[in-house]
């Protein structure tokens, strides 16, 4: 296990304030939400920074954290010293016993305390509660979405043994995935969330679907995009040309007079939704290369052949 | 656990099928109804316009009196657990207030309709 320096993480001194580790634990929450960064790490990064202010933030587990001295340097390898916390209280307050979203290192300092008093407090709760729900996402090929799909998926679940200890259980589900699926869309599986609490019922299990970036497509809501690349004389005479398409290859008439960009459609051939989805193919030309003698005459006599200025009206 | 969790299961897709009550979007959500409340009031969030003749379900046509029994007839759609969920987590992770969820999820509304047009034109 290695030692994680708190204070780094949210880049204050071993002796700043409350208020300061506070406004640094904002702003770097800001900088790493993942529903708002677009910081490669940035769902890691959160998490850290979540950690560490759960420690700082509270004086009973900062006090308990600086008693194990400042000699410690981020990454070294750790174990808690024996009895490295004699003395202290935890009162466990907003712990949401999740777990699983914490480090080692923060497990093996704070888990099983925090545990023993969240326990503590939901025995007193006797009342038969519904299990949490959960959410975990999904990725799928956008050829999944026309077809539907079977996908096993592997769930972590920690959960508490009889001597306090934290296990992760892990379980695979297979999950059918409808045809006309859309990314960000949800599945919800009932009863495969989080265990009741005094026989309660389980939570429910949310699935929220995403597509594998595939450099062939790109989706917007039900439609989908490719690119059509066009030989200059085939966007200029118009003519029949294969599309590939999620579903396979069809043909697909271009108009005479075809420029770049132009969306050619394919009416219903997008995400089988309902209603379905377009298919768009966007033109581009592709020149080709004029090498041998024969090929640069061609591309001359052209020239002579066309009164054209591609700069006129700039 | 291990052998029933092989039979594949299905369920309903959320955005399309499902109408939630505040009970089960607050549950979604891992928030409580009066964090729920209280982004309906904002207007992040609305429930579904009452189709019937029954009683106005709208919260900003709701006598606040008469709040606690209209929230019981409350429905949303599937499409609102995105959003709720988004709201959620900002206000818990970021201690933004409602006002300031508002403000956020308008921006990111806004960014994600820019990023999709630069992704349909493939940039």
């Amino acid at each position: 296990m290695k030692f994680r320096d708190y204070y780094e993480i949210l880049g204050v001194e071993r002796n700043a304030t409350q208020d300061e580790i506070k406004r640094a634990y904002r702003k770097l929450a800001r900088k790493y939400h993942p529903d708002v960064s677009k910081e490669p790490d940035a769902e890691a990064r959160f998490k850290e920074v979540g950690e560490a202010h759960e420690v700082l933030r509270d004086p009973e587990k900062r006090a308990a954290y600086d008693r194990m001295g400042e000699n410690w340097r981020a990454g070294q390898d750790f174990q808690p010293p024996p009895n490295w916390d004699a003395g202290f209280e935890f009162s466990g307050g907003d712990f949401d016993g999740g777990a699983g979203d914490y480090s080692d290192f923060f497990e093996a300092l704070f888990g099983s305390r925090m545990r023993q008093a969240h326990a503590q407090q939901r025995r007193a709760q006797s009342m038969p509660r519904q299990g949490q729900d959960h959410h975990a996402k999904v990725l799928i090929d956008l050829e999944d979405a026309y077809r539907g799909a079977r996908r096993s998926i592997r769930l972590a679940m920690p959960t508490v043994d009889a001597s306090g200890h934290l296990v992760t259980q892990e379980r695979e589900l297979d999950v059918n995935i409808p045809h006309g699926i859309r990314a960000g869309q949800h599945l919800r599986l009932a009863g495969q969330g989080g265990p009741g609490i005094g026989n309660g019922p389980p939570g429910d299990l949310y699935l929220e679907i995403e597509f594998r970036e595939n450099p062939r497509w790109r989706v917007d809501g039900r439609d989908v995009y490719v690119d059509l690349p066009l030989a200059p004389w085939e966007a200029a005479l118009g003519a029949n040309v294969p599309v590939r398409t999620p579903e396979g290859s069809v043909e697909l008439t271009v108009p005479p007079n075809s420029q770049a960009g132009r969306k050619l459609r394919l009416r219903g051939k997008g995400i089988p939704s309902r209603p379905p989805g377009d298919l768009y193919a966007v033109v581009s030309i592709a020149l080709p290369p004029a090498s041998t003698d024969a090929q640069k005459e061609a591309w001359r006599t052209m020239a002579k052949a066309f009164d054209f200025d591609p700069r006129a009206g700039r | 656990m291990s052998d029933e969790s092989r039979t594949p299961v299905q369920g309903p897709v959320v955005e399309e099928q499902i109408e939630f009550t505040l009970m089960e979007l607050s549950r979604a959500c891992g928030a409580d109804e009066e964090q729920i409340t209280a982004l309906i009031v904002e207007g992040v969030i609305e429930p579904i316009e009452s189709s019937g003749a029954g009683e106005p379900r709208h919260p900003r046509r709701t006598n606040p009196a008469a709040l606690p029994a209209a929230r019981a007839q409350w429905r949303f759609s599937g499409t609102a657990l995105r959003r709720a969920r988004l709201a959620t987590s900002l206000a818990r992770d970021l201690e933004v207030n409602p006002p300031g969820v508002a403000l956020a999820l308008d921006l990111i509304d806004e960014i994600e309709a820019l990023r999709a047009m630069l992704h349909r034109l493939g940039r």
